[in-house]
């Protein structure tokens, strides 16, 4: 296994605006920047809406980014066409959120796992695709029987297994999950989340994982990042982020999980998170979270935090914190 | 508690509860499964599957030809009514031209009698029986009838079948069972050939249309808004005035044409289909947009296409029965169902099964295809599964 140095994905400045009619902007990713070391997990989490999905699809270039770079090993991809993204398409790989719609209804199991290898047209002969299919669904607990079948047979906890081994059966280095199991029952999620732990330490896998919870995240992610209305609010290492939340969004976040930690109990302020997320289409002025921030000032409202570095390794955007 | 607990403790036995419980059932098997159950969409099915027997098989039972006349038996419908002969078990029949033809009492067309003499003052028509017999045809006054050997009107007729045509003769006396077997033909053909075609030529366009989207969109819808703004007989009718007369020059006006619908269809579909999380993911995969379009969206938007064919092909049929019937569409002596209804009008009053029989069998098919289409849309409906 080669040892560098150069992170495995690195973001800077991301933004992504959908048109929404009549001259107005969705802001659905605005100035993201992170980046993630080889075997390692990044949590991203945030509230329904605020923008997970459309940084990680535009992260993998299912979307065109509106600016901003996208470093995958060191290669700027940001930029490529589809036909020369190609050979990038092997290193990077998703699992979707849907394990009902991210499955075509009219191919079986087999030929679904088998898409990957045809587009990149890695086996010369039926027999070796036939090999690799069966062994990749071996690995996630599938077996031949399901290869003939039909995705819409199954259940959830399956599907998303077969969408696992879609995505694994490249050997990508890099997978974005997202939510890869807030769509399925508490049982099967340990299921799922425990194989992508096992992959990921098999294969050297390199995560970004995304969930709208804090509890999911901690205990995959290295580091987490919390995302509010498209953009970075805060990021630190995983423990970190329960023991010292900066961000009064984060704290909000953890308080909203039903903890039994008496620790975490006292730190809250009492309540969890108040209000609605606001539009996207025309974003607060200032810190986009002081219209719900219980210790907005002026200043929130007049002037967007910046970025900083508040502990070793700890990243947040908060007037509140003076680095 | 432990938070990393949580994810820990269940085991691989949860397998268990998520086995397949579900018959495996191909898709295909349970779009059929549906579709036999639904009793109309079967009924179209099994009518569909007559009509193809009918004009593929039949042609074989008869012993006549689409382009055979007879005109001595013009005109001979299939129910006649029947006066006594002067023989045992001999009928009489009167033609719409005043000649007697003989009848078994099977209802079989034995010959025609040799006129002797007509008396146009006493208005009777003297025809040689035998060498020795004369039968007298008196048509003095309405219903025109046969004298008996006292020379008194036989009044009573008795009606019988006609054996020899089973559904009768045209005005130029060829077999209208055959020809609507040679009909039935050329309108199904027609009409699958222009659907096959209007189907290719619908999702390509429409596929492209829609998956493209933006701008490339916008003109190809467009140009479709365009073209169906006219209404589409009409360009028919002007292609087909530009082409020959013929068979392919049909199939070519048809299918130039009622694509508009399919492609727009195809294209409403691949719209709401490319953004779903399968095709977003042979995106990632690196698929191409050909695999993209032909194995994930097509296949997809295959329950609406199949729906717009089946009930294309009505239409089609109508079309072309229509131009047959204005006189731009098959050239005689082919039969075509709209061809013999054309043909029909000029003696509907005289002679209305000609055009009842012709017109009864397009009803047939049209009826046939839109239950076939029904019940394809309901049985392709995943929604209903059971
Ligand atoms: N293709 C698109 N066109 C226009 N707007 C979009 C598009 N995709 C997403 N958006 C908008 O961008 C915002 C962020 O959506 P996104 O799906 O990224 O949120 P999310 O954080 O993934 O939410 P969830 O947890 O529900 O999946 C939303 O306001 C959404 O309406
Ligand atoms: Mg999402």
């Amino acid at each position: 296994m080669k040892e560098n140095n150069t992170p495995m994905l690195q973001v800077q400045h991301l933004t992504k605006h959908f048109p929404a009619g009549s001259h107005k902007l969705v802001h659905a990713v605005d100035d993201v920047s992170f980046s993630i070391e080889r075997g390692k997990t990044l949590g991203l989490v945030g509230e329904s809406g605020c923008g997970k999905s459309s940084c990680a699809r535009t992260v993998i270039r299912i979307y065109e980014p509106t600016s901003g770079k996208i470093f995958l090993d060191g290669a700027d991809i940001s930029a490529l066409t589809q036909k020369q993204l190609l050979p990038f398409r092997r290193k990077m790989q998703m699992i979707f959120q849907d394990p009902y719609a991210s499955l075509n209804a009219r191919m079986t199991v087999h030929d679904i796992v088998a898409e990957p290898l045809r587009a990149h047209n890695i086996c010369a002969t039926r027999q070796e695709e036939h090999e690799m299919v069966r062994e990749m669904l071996e690995r996630v607990g599938l077996n031949q029987e399901h290869a003939n079948r039909y995705a819409h047979e199954f259940s959830g906890g399956q599907r998303q297994r077969v969408g696992i081994a879609r995505a694994l059966i490249l050997r990508p280095e890099l997978v974005i999950c997202d939510e890869p199991i807030s769509a399925l029952d508490v049982s099967i999620q340990a299921q799922v989340v425990n194989m992508l732990r096992h992959f990921q330490e098999e294969l050297n896998l390199t995560y970004l994982f995304i969930a709208h919870d804090l509890s999911m995240v901690r205990y995959v992610s290295d580091d987490v990042g919390v995302m509010y209305l498209g953009q970075l609010v805060e990021k630190c290492a995983a423990d970190e982020i329960y023991a010292h939340p900066l961000h009064p969004y984060t704290v909000g976040l953890l308080s909203s999980i039903p903890v039994p930690n008496p620790r975490l109990a006292k730190e809250k302020d009492g309540s969890g998170l108040e209000g609605d997320l606001p539009s996207p289409i025309d974003p607060p002025s200032g810190c986009r979270f002081h219209t719900r921030c219980p210790f907005a000032t002026e200043r929130c409202r007049e002037e967007a935090p910046a970025w900083q570095e508040a502990a070793p390794g700890h990243f947040v955007a908060c007037h509140r914190i003076n680095g | 508690m432990n938070e990393q607990n949580r994810w820990e403790r269940v085991s691989g036995d949860a397998g268990e509860a998520e086995r397949i419980y579900r018959r495996s059932r191909t898709f295909l098997g349970d779009v059929w499964f549906r579709f036999t159950h639904k009793p109309t969409a079967l009924f179209g099915f099994i009518l569909v599957v007559l009509l193809l027997a009918f004009c593929l098989i039949g042609p074989v039972f008869t012993p006549y030809t689409y382009s055979e006349q007879n005109n001595k038996l013009a005109s001979i419908p299939p129910l006649l009514k029947v006066y006594p002969g002067p023989a045992e078990g001999s009928n009489l029949y009167i033609t719409q031209g005043l000649k007697l033809i003989e009848v078994d009492d099977e209802g079989h067309l034995i010959r025609q009698l040799k006129k002797k003499k007509d008396d146009s003052k006493a208005k009777q028509t003297s025809f040689t029986w035998d060498d020795d017999t004369l039968v007298y045809l008196d048509y003095s006054r309405l219903p025109n009838t046969v004298l008996d050997r006292d020379g008194n009107r036989i009044e009573t007729a008795k009606t019988v079948w006609n054996r020899t045509y089973l559904l009768g003769t045209d005005q130029l006396g060829r077999d209208i069972l055959t020809r609507l077997m040679y009909g039935t033909r050329i309108s199904l053909m027609v009409a699958f050939i222009a659907a096959l075609v209007n189907m290719i030529i619908g999702i390509t366009y429409g596929g492209i249309a829609g998956y493209l989207g933006g701008r490339t969109d916008s003109v190809m819808m467009r140009i479709v808004d365009i073209i169906s703004t006219i209404p589409l007989t009409l360009y028919v009718i002007l292609i087909k005035m530009c082409l020959d007369d013929g068979l392919l020059s049909i199939i070519i006006a048809l299918s130039s044409v009622y694509w508009v619908d399919m492609a727009r269809v195809v294209r409403g579909e691949v719209l709401s289909l490319k953004n779903q999380e399968f095709v977003l993911a042979a995106k990632t995969i690196g698929s191409s947009t050909k695999t993209i379009l032909f194995s994930h969206l097509i296949p997809n938007a295959m329950g609406p296409i199949l729906v717009t064919v089946t009930m294309l092909i009505p239409s089609a049929i109508f079309m072309e029965a229509f131009m047959s019937f204005i006189g731009i569409g098959i050239a005689p002596p082919m039969a075509s169902l709209g061809t013999m209804c054309n043909d029909a009008t000029e003696t509907l009053r005289t002679n209305p099964y000609q055009l009842f029989l012709p017109a009864l069998v397009i009803c047939i098919i049209m009826f046939a295809f839109n239950f076939v289409g029904d019940g394809l849309r309901d049985a392709l409906d995943p929604k209903l599964k059971k």
